[in-house]
């Protein structure tokens, strides 16, 4: 059903007027009057009085006037006018002519009959258009809840994408936790390695000049008692020239092993710090070097590790998480050679800018694979070597820096991973890596 | 509810055509109209057709006087079948006293018809009437059309509702009064209920069905 074009809110009166105007139903028993509203009424009228030509009275079945004389006839003759079944009101007069007065009546009857249809088939309209306004008001309402709650249902969807993403954020900060602390696990293996070598030597060298110091005392006893064959024969017996010579030695010796510990701890104390977001001023070189120095004796013997650093000037930057940087990369070079292979750790300054190379002549890396490298989790050594987190924590380091690093390879000729760090120091907005958050 | 209306005198009682589609609503009446002679008898007032197919409603209007001098009208309608006309069938429906389901028996029709069961029963209650006390009965019409449900089917899926059924011919004529008597019948009683037709106005049931359904 087509309904004219208004608002809802001219629509809503329209409906209340057209109620107010046909408050009862279609199907409602009518009245003379009713069928005769209108001008309707007075339009008859005429036509009545030209067709009787004469006095005429029309009235309801109760005897109130519609149309024609005020006061009765004295002497009508009357005539019913019927609807639907049933009489609704009298035609009277006296003189009319018998045929025309019959005629009039008949007339009004069709009139009746064609306003009972009009009004019928209005009030029926205007009840099943409500019934429809009805409808659609109810459907409004539906489709207002449903939208709530699809609403509510999105609040609440968003909180708990939110939640996710807490839960993922959590996760990948203790898996690079755990990639950070790996990796000192791994260099405190190097580190043990180069300490318990010194320690070891330090150790034997006193034990030595224990006996030194026994015989020593032997010596001393006799030169009190004064006998001085005795005392030559002991001194020869006991090879005392050597052992004169030989206990400077060791004691030197000694001394330089302790000096080594010590400077291996003091290196130790770069990587002590990888927590610790504070800026400092440093030489890169040097960090390179520790690292280096570090990771060294883990694979003596398998690959060869070279430097060749150029200079360049010290920066302000996070000396921590660039060494686990370093740590990063050349162990994922070193590990990338076969047996006999080498690295090399290559540093210059261009444009205002220092670059880093960790260059291996190893299996070199698939082209395929080439963009995959620096996405977490991504590993293609087996499960449970590697977290696949190492590069993935190198490029979040070198970003956090406002630097940029690369990788160029290809398939059995290495390949070589370049890091950019501007030297003006990067914004200050993403100078903290996200590894510390 | 049928209506009283003191000052005249009279009494009106609403019956209503219902049914799916092109399965006869409008025939039945045309049938009724000319197959019935009770004393008051009105013309077939068919509003707007479009294509034969009711828009609006047929209303027929049937009447006696009672003893008494009551005047009692029956007003037969028939509501439009097509689907889209549900609001209007609704508002013909409102204040229904008594339901003539007007089924067609073809085969290919039972969706239609089990459809349009269902909207009556809807309908029936969103204009307020207690449908498992409406007086109902249910006509399975174009009995003369090869291709139609077996009456046996037909009582196998509809005899064990508690409405009477009826085979009828429209087009022809057979079963369209019988369903219209066994639907008087049935409204009869509640009618008695409320207006003691048979105790202030001296009609009882056989009269009545005999006064509105009388045979020309």
């Amino acid at each position: 059903m087509s309904m004219p074009r208004l608002s809802s809110k001219r629509w809503r009166v329209f409906l209340e007027r057209a109620v107010e105007i046909y408050p009862k139903h279609f199907d409602r028993e009518f009245s003379l009057k009713e069928l005769l509203a209108g001008n309707t009424l007075e339009r008859l009228g005429h036509c009545l009085d030209a067709l009787l030509g004469a006095p005429y009275r029309l009235t309801s079945t109760s005897g109130a006037l519609l149309l024609g004389e005020a006061d009765a006839l004295a002497q009508p003759r009357r005539i019913p006018i019927h609807h639907d079944l049933e009489p609704l009101g009298y035609l009277e007069s006296e003189q009319a002519d018998e045929e025309k007065f019959k005629a009039a009546a008949a007339l009004i009857e069709l009139m009746l009959q064609v306003s009972a249809r009009y009004y019928m088939a209005a009030e029926l309209h205007i009840e099943s258009v409500q019934a429809n306004y009805e409808a659609l008001k109810q459907k409004h309402v539906a489709l207002q809840e449903s939208e709530a709650s699809y609403k509510a249902l999105s609040e609440s969807l968003e909180q708990r994408v939110q939640q996710q993403v807490q839960t993922i954020e959590t996760a990948q900060r203790q898996l690079y936790h755990a990639e950070k602390m790996a990796s000192i696990g791994q260099l405190a293996a190097g580190v043990a390695h180069e300490i318990n070598n010194p320690i070891g030597f330090i150790r034997s060298n006193l034990a030595t000049a224990g006996g030194y110091v026994d015989k020593l005392c032997h010596l001393a006893a006799l030169i009190k008692a004064g006998d001085n064959i005795q005392l030559i024969n002991f001194w020869h017996d006991a090879d005392m020239d050597f052992l004169m010579e030989d206990f400077g030695a060791l004691l030197k010796e000694s001394i330089d092993g302790a000096d080594r510990v010590a400077r291996i701890v003091a290196e130790l104390k770069g990587f002590s710090n990888v927590d610790q977001a504070e800026e400092e001023v440093a030489d890169l070189n040097e960090n390179i070097r520790t690292t280096a120095s570090m990771l060294k004796s883990r694979f003596e013997g398998q690959a060869e590790l070279k430097l060749e650093l150029g200079e360049i000037p010290r920066v302000l930057c996070l000396p921590g998480h660039l060494n686990q940087l370093f740590v990063n990369l050349i162990t994922n070079a070193l590990q990338a050679v076969p047996r006999g292979g080498s690295v090399t750790v290559a540093t210059d300054v261009a444009d205002d800018t220092i670059r880093i190379q960790v260059i291996d002549n190893g299996h070199g890396i698939p082209a395929d694979l080439l963009q995959k490298v620096f996405d977490p989790f991504f590993t293609t050594r087996e499960v449970g070597q590697g977290t696949g987190l190492g590069l993935a924590v190198a490029r979040d380091v070198v970003n956090a820096h406002g630097g940029r690093i690369k990788v160029e390879s290809s398939e059995g000729k290495g390949a070589t991973f370049t890091v950019y760090l501007p030297l003006g120091g990067p914004n200050t907005d993403n100078r903290k890596p996200s590894t510390t958050e | 509810m049928a209506e009283f209306d003191e000052e005249s005198n009279k009494l009106t009682v609403k019956l209503v055509y219902y049914g799916p589609a092109l399965s006869g609503k409008t025939t039945n009446l045309m049938r009724l109209h000319d197959l019935l002679a009770p004393e008051l008898k009105g013309e077939i007032m068919t509003l707007e057709t479009q294509n034969e197919r009711t828009l609006f409603f047929d209303l027929l209007p049937l009447g006696f006087r009672a003893p008494s001098g009551l005047l009692i009208k029956v007003k037969l309608f028939t509501v439009p079948g097509q689907v889209v006309h549900d609001a209007t069938r609704k508002a013909v429906l409102s204040r229904a006293d008594g339901v003539v389901f007007v089924a067609d028996s073809q085969r290919a029709q039972g969706e239609n018809n089990a459809e349009s069961f269902q909207n009556l029963e809807e309908n029936a209650k969103r204009v307020g009437l207690d449908f498992d006390r409406l007086p109902l009965v249910v006509q399975f019409n174009k009995r003369d059309l090869p291709n139609v449900l077996a009456e046996e089917e037909i009582m196998q899926r509809w005899g064990v509702a508690p409405w009477p059924i009826v085979f009828a011919s429209a087009l022809i004529g057979g079963g369209v009064r019988d369903t219209f008597i066994k639907l008087l019948e049935q409204v009869y009683p509640v009618i008695d209920g409320f207006f003691k037709l048979d105790e202030l106005h001296h009609v009882d049931a056989p009269a009545f069905v005999k006064a509105v359904a009388g045979l020309s």
